[in-house]
């Protein structure tokens, strides 16, 4: 008996692996599509233009709120960390550091997953299960070109200045609690900040963006595609879009932290 | 002509449609008819090359579209219309819209030709005065008419009709299966559709396939239908609608 309950355990692990290797397949193979049909921009500049606003212009809130947010945050506790070793004046060096290179892209990512990743992922889902997407193909249109291509590259246009917002909020507000909460002259702030940039702090900062950008889009999206089962099924994949890409998003933040910081030692 | 042979799908382990052949005359009504889950829908997106089968060939016209790939498929495709169950009306775009779209899409048409031909589905709709509605504002009898609109703007020469008259009205209904009747005889057109609905059968349609666990157990003339001693048919007869 228990013999046959594990050789059970190993079948139904053995299925779902080849499930995941399989979706992977399908995913890889979407994505590919995906940015195959990236030449036809042209002919779909009118939704490339509405998605830019969508992704880009309606997100502005609320990555100013959670990049003022953290800024703040980040000011606060470093600051009273630092003046136990009487340290303050490196304030916006700690600041802009974590600021920068790594909380605000993450939080504009993670909000941007929730909000874009969230829509698209619902969107899409609605149009698959109402047969919306099969209408497209029956009638000759690539419904990867008509609706994940310019979701892709709105995406890829919107998310760097998000990025560069994202992190000049958090650092202006920085500032301002620096100023205001530690008394600490806004000239000592920036001077601990600017002569000490250098290259791979934006390199780190302005490459996460488009790959956030493909992550959240493109992850997102296939789940959109793979909705099933009515409208429990739509909820099921917008989840799904949204907990894969947030967590993709943490550990490519990771990744291309640690991969450009290696490189450009 | 459309044709199926030998066709099997398998849904992972499950068997939907087991060899199963049929062929669909031009200028003919043809029926699919069955239970609901039995793979009637599948059908249909199979004569698209929506799905592709596990095994045998589907003809449009003597092509075999089995293994064709997508872009070599929207051609094909043009010579069918397909007005689906829930009709897959974009909801976001008016009535025009939704006509227009495809033709916008796909053809390079000026503005005046694109208007002149989505006013002529508009007139045959009898949907005068809702161009500018969206979907949502419309009742389920006008959406269907607005699908079926839809699927002759390429001017095809076959509509596939999921569920036409499913959730529908008795007097919305007789409407539609008028419109369908009405398009063969004024426009050559032939039809496809899938129904659990036997009345449906013997109002409109020249031939009828019976799908059955996963077979077709009949295909024939639909008043050759009383004529068969299958213990499935001879129970939709006497029930006249089949289990939903």
């Amino acid at each position: 008996m228990p013999l046959m309950l594990s050789g059970d355990i190993v079948e139904r692990n053995i299925l779902r692996l080849k499930e995941f290797f399989l979706t992977m397949q399908d995913f890889f193979l979407f994505a590919l599509r995906a940015f195959a049909t990236l030449p036809k921009a042209k002919r779909y500049w009118r939704d490339v233009l509405d998605q830019a606003l969508i992704c880009g212009v309606e997100s502005i809130p609320i990555v100013l709120v959670s990049s003022i947010s953290i800024g703040a945050l980040m000011s606060m506790e470093v600051g009273n960390l630092l003046e136990e070793f009487g340290a303050k004046t490196m304030l916006g060096r700690s600041t802009s550091n974590a600021v920068l290179r790594e909380l605000g892209p993450l939080l504009m990512g993670l909000m941007l997953s929730a909000r874009y990743g969230s829509r698209n992922g619902a969107e899409l889902g609605a149009m698959q299960i109402s047969e919306q997407i099969d209408a497209l193909r029956a009638f000759g249109t690539d419904p990867i070109a008509k609706l994940v291509m310019p979701r892709l590259l709105a995406a890829l246009m919107m998310f760097v200045p998000l990025v560069a917002l994202s992190d000049f909020a958090g650092l202006e507000t920085a500032a301002l609690v620096a100023q205001h909460y530690h008394k600490i002259d806004p000239g000592i702030f920036w001077n601990s900040i600017y002569p000490r940039l250098v290259p791979k702090d934006f390199v780190v900062t302005f490459l996460k963006a488009p790959v956030f950008a493909i992550l959240i889009t493109l992850v997102s999206c296939f789940n959109g595609f793979s909705a099933r089962g009515g409208t429990s099924g739509v909820g099921e994949s917008t989840i799904k879009g949204i907990v894969v890409s947030s967590g993709l998003v943490l550990v490519a933040n990771f990744y291309v932290s640690k991969i450009v910081l290696d490189i450009m030692h | 002509m459309i044709e199926l042979r030998n066709v099997t799908l398998k849904y992972g382990e499950k068997l939907i449609l087991d060899k199963v052949s049929m062929t669909v005359r031009d200028n003919t009504i043809k029926a699919v008819l069955g239970p609901s889950g039995v793979g009637k829908s599948t059908i249909i997106k199979l004569m698209l090359g929506l799905i592709k089968p596990n095994s045998g060939q589907v003809l449009v016209d003597s092509v075999d579209i089995t293994h064709l790939k997508e872009t070599d498929l929207y051609p094909i495709r043009r010579k069918m219309g397909i007005v689906f169950q829930g009709n897959a009306l974009f909801d976001s775009m008016t009535i025009s819209q939704n006509m227009s779209f495809f033709l916008r899409e796909n053809m390079q048409l000026p503005d005046d030709e694109i208007e002149r031909r989505v006013a002529e589905q508009i007139r045959f709709a009898g949907l005068e005065g809702y161009e500018d509605q969206l979907p949502e504002n419309l009742s389920g009898g006008m959406k269907k008419r607005v699908a079926i609109g839809r699927a002759l703007i390429f001017n095809p020469k076959t509509i596939l009709f999921d569920e036409p008259t499913a959730g529908l009205d008795p007097v919305s209904s007789r409407k539609i299966l008028h419109i369908i009747t009405s398009l063969k005889k004024s426009n050559n057109l032939g039809a496809v559709f899938v129904t659990h609905i036997i009345d449906d059968v013997f109002a409109i349609a020249d031939e009828v396939a019976v799908l059955y666990q996963g077979k077709i157990i009949f295909d024939g003339p639909a008043d050759k239908l009383h004529e068969s001693d299958h213990p499935f048919i001879c129970s939709i007869l006497s029930d006249k609608i089949l289990e939903i």
